[in-house]
């Protein structure tokens, strides 16, 4: 798969500031045929809130390009602005300044059309508890457009495709976390979305949950689809993710693909020493690890 | 078939799936009238009581049982559950006019309040009461409860939007109560107090309560009595409809 951060790294350029990346592959000659394969891609992106002690800058102007057909993780502390990247992005928050397109579609002036090629699966599985897993699907085909008989077909397909055949007429209310999960992946991809966007999919969930929905993601990309991922576990997007993205107090502060990163951090530490995602995450975001009484904790440098 | 009416299906078996929110619905509503037809029956009596036209207080009660069982907007609290639980999020994200998750629920609310209006007249058939204005007079009565339970819920709805708060939601929907306090729903506005009658000919609710008491009370379409009511609804879902629109728009 095609990487456009594996291959900006590898021309051994400065990763640390996403806008820096993209005016340098300005100039590369097959940056305006990669551009037309990006599934993602951003300018300036910013988000403002008024809150109730005065304006925070949630996102303060990032460039994510993300190519069509890889898996992308965006990773962060709590707050940094995953989520509400992903809100601008899937058209659920207004842009306070800069430009998204997704699927090639303008964010800002055509949400309809950004909506219509997206799947969205949010960090608390949005599901209706008081509808079966049957019924739920059937009404988000309806409302992505689908005829009766389609929706039925589909929502048979679905649940084939997440096993929840047999709890298919059961109340949401009553599935486990995981099964919820599942079911909310299943409804992101009634329409056959260009892009899917996972915000923290497997926050919560057991570890043989987590693989599952690991499984579901890969069959989903291979299938053609584009997969924005946001997550807080650092080994989901070692093993997912053919680019990450390290979002921290609003701004990108490193991207690449997972192996770059850490070749790249291991040739800086020059200790010999192996570095993983997760020390990438802490070297990026300014965290390092202090062991107290045997607990790792997590401590701002 | 439209993407309200896929909603508003949705919202109707919900509603069928939760019938424990269908008890205060009915069972408030019914207390009042109940009571208070109890404490002034022998007061009011049909043979002396020129208002009454002929009917039993009961008859007169019956709006009373009506307004409040349209005017609680439970449709409300589903939406601020949803908006909680992120399935709002999951509806925001399709393909649909936005408008058209509120309308939904607007649409439910409207078919369970003709349902529950027609179940309460049933249950006050065996009190003696009758609908003066025949059938026609219930199917009347019928749309102008459902329309105003569609706007009342419209505006419980904009709470739930705006708060985002489940206390707030249900807060809201207390303000029905001083609204039908201050109505002439003891006796004819004529025959308040005069302070009270300047009270109540300045609340909406008054004219819906009238305009209901007279499909009730007299054979004869009162359409003057009518019209206000209806007006009344007009008034309140324009004013519901474009404060919705504003609200889901700016929704984030």
């Amino acid at each position: 798969m095609y990487s456009l951060w594996t291959s900006i790294y590898d021309r051994g350029q400065d990763l640390s500031c996403s806008t820096a990346t993209l005016e340098e592959s300005d100039h590369h000659p097959d940056q305006k045929e990669t551009l037309m394969t990006l599934a993602v891609e951003a300018t300036a992106l910013a988000k403002r809130y008024r809150g109730k002690g005065g304006e925070v800058d949630a996102v303060r102007g990032i460039d994510p390009a993300i190519p069509a057909g890889s898996v992308f993780g965006f990773l962060g502390p709590n707050g940094a602005g995953k989520s509400t990247t992903v809100r601008m992005l899937t058209t659920l928050m207004t842009i306070t300044s800069g430009s998204a397109r997704v699927a090639g579609v303008d964010v800002a002036a055509d949400p309809d059309g950004v909506r219509r090629r997206i799947g969205v699966a949010l960090r608390e599985a949005g599901l209706d508890p008081r509808q079966t897993g049957r019924e739920l699907l059937r009404l988000q085909c309806r409302l992505y457009g689908l005829s009766a008989a389609e929706a039925v077909a589909r929502t048979e397909e679905l649940l084939r495709l997440v096993e929840l055949e047999d709890a298919a007429d059961r109340n949401v209310k009553g599935y486990s976390g995981g099964m919820k999960r599942r079911l909310d992946l299943a409804s992101a991809l009634v329409h056959r979305p260009e892009v899917l966007f996972l915000d923290e999919p497997t926050t919560g969930l057991d570890p043989a949950s987590r693989l599952t929905i690991w499984e579901e993601v890969r069959r989903i990309n291979e299938q053609g689809t584009t997969v924005f991922l946001t997550t807080q576990y650092l080994e989901e997007a070692d093993q997912l993710c053919d680019d990450v993205a390290i979002i921290d107090d609003g701004l990108i502060v490193r991207q690449g693909s997972p192996a770059a990163l850490k070749d790249e951090l291991g040739r800086r530490r020059g200790d010999g020493i192996a570095p993983t995602l997760d020390d990438v995450f802490l070297d990026a975001t300014g965290r390092s690890r202090a062991r107290v009484a045997g607990d790792v904790q997590e401590v701002r440098a | 078939m439209s993407d309200t009416t896929v909603l508003g299906g949705r919202a109707v078996r919900e509603s069928l799936r939760t019938p424990d929110a269908l008890i205060p619905t009915i069972f408030i509503p019914l207390f009042f009238p109940v009571v208070n037809t109890g404490r002034v029956s022998e007061i009011f009596r049909s043979d002396t009581t020129a208002f009454l036209q002929g009917r039993g207080y009961a008859a007169f009660q019956l709006p009373t049982s009506l307004l409040p069982a349209a005017s609680f907007g439970s449709s409300a609290l589903f939406l601020v559950e949803e908006i909680e639980g992120g399935y709002f999020d999951k509806l925001r994200a399709a393909p649909i006019s936005r408008v058209s998750i509120v309308f939904g629920r607007l649409w439910s609310e409207g078919v369970k309040s003709l349902v529950l209006t027609a179940l309460m007249v049933a249950v006050a058939l065996p009190f003696g009461v009758r609908i003066a204005g025949g059938v026609t007079g219930f199917a009347v009565l019928l749309v102008l409860i459902a329309l105003w339970a569609v706007v009342f819920s419209g505006f419980m709805q904009l709470v739930a939007l705006k708060s985002r708060s489940a206390a707030a939601t249900q807060a809201g929907s207390m303000v029905f109560f001083p609204l039908l306090f201050i109505t002439p729903n003891f006796v004819p506005r004529d025959q308040l107090s005069p302070l009270m009658e300047i009270a109540s000919s300045f609340n909406p609710v008054t004219y819906l309560m009238e305009a209901a008491g007279s499909l009730v009370l007299d054979p004869s379409f009162q359409w003057a009595v009518l019209g206000k009511g209806f007006a009344v609804v007009a008034v309140a879902m324009a004013v519901m409809v474009a404060l919705t629109v504003r609200a889901i728009n700016d929704y984030e």
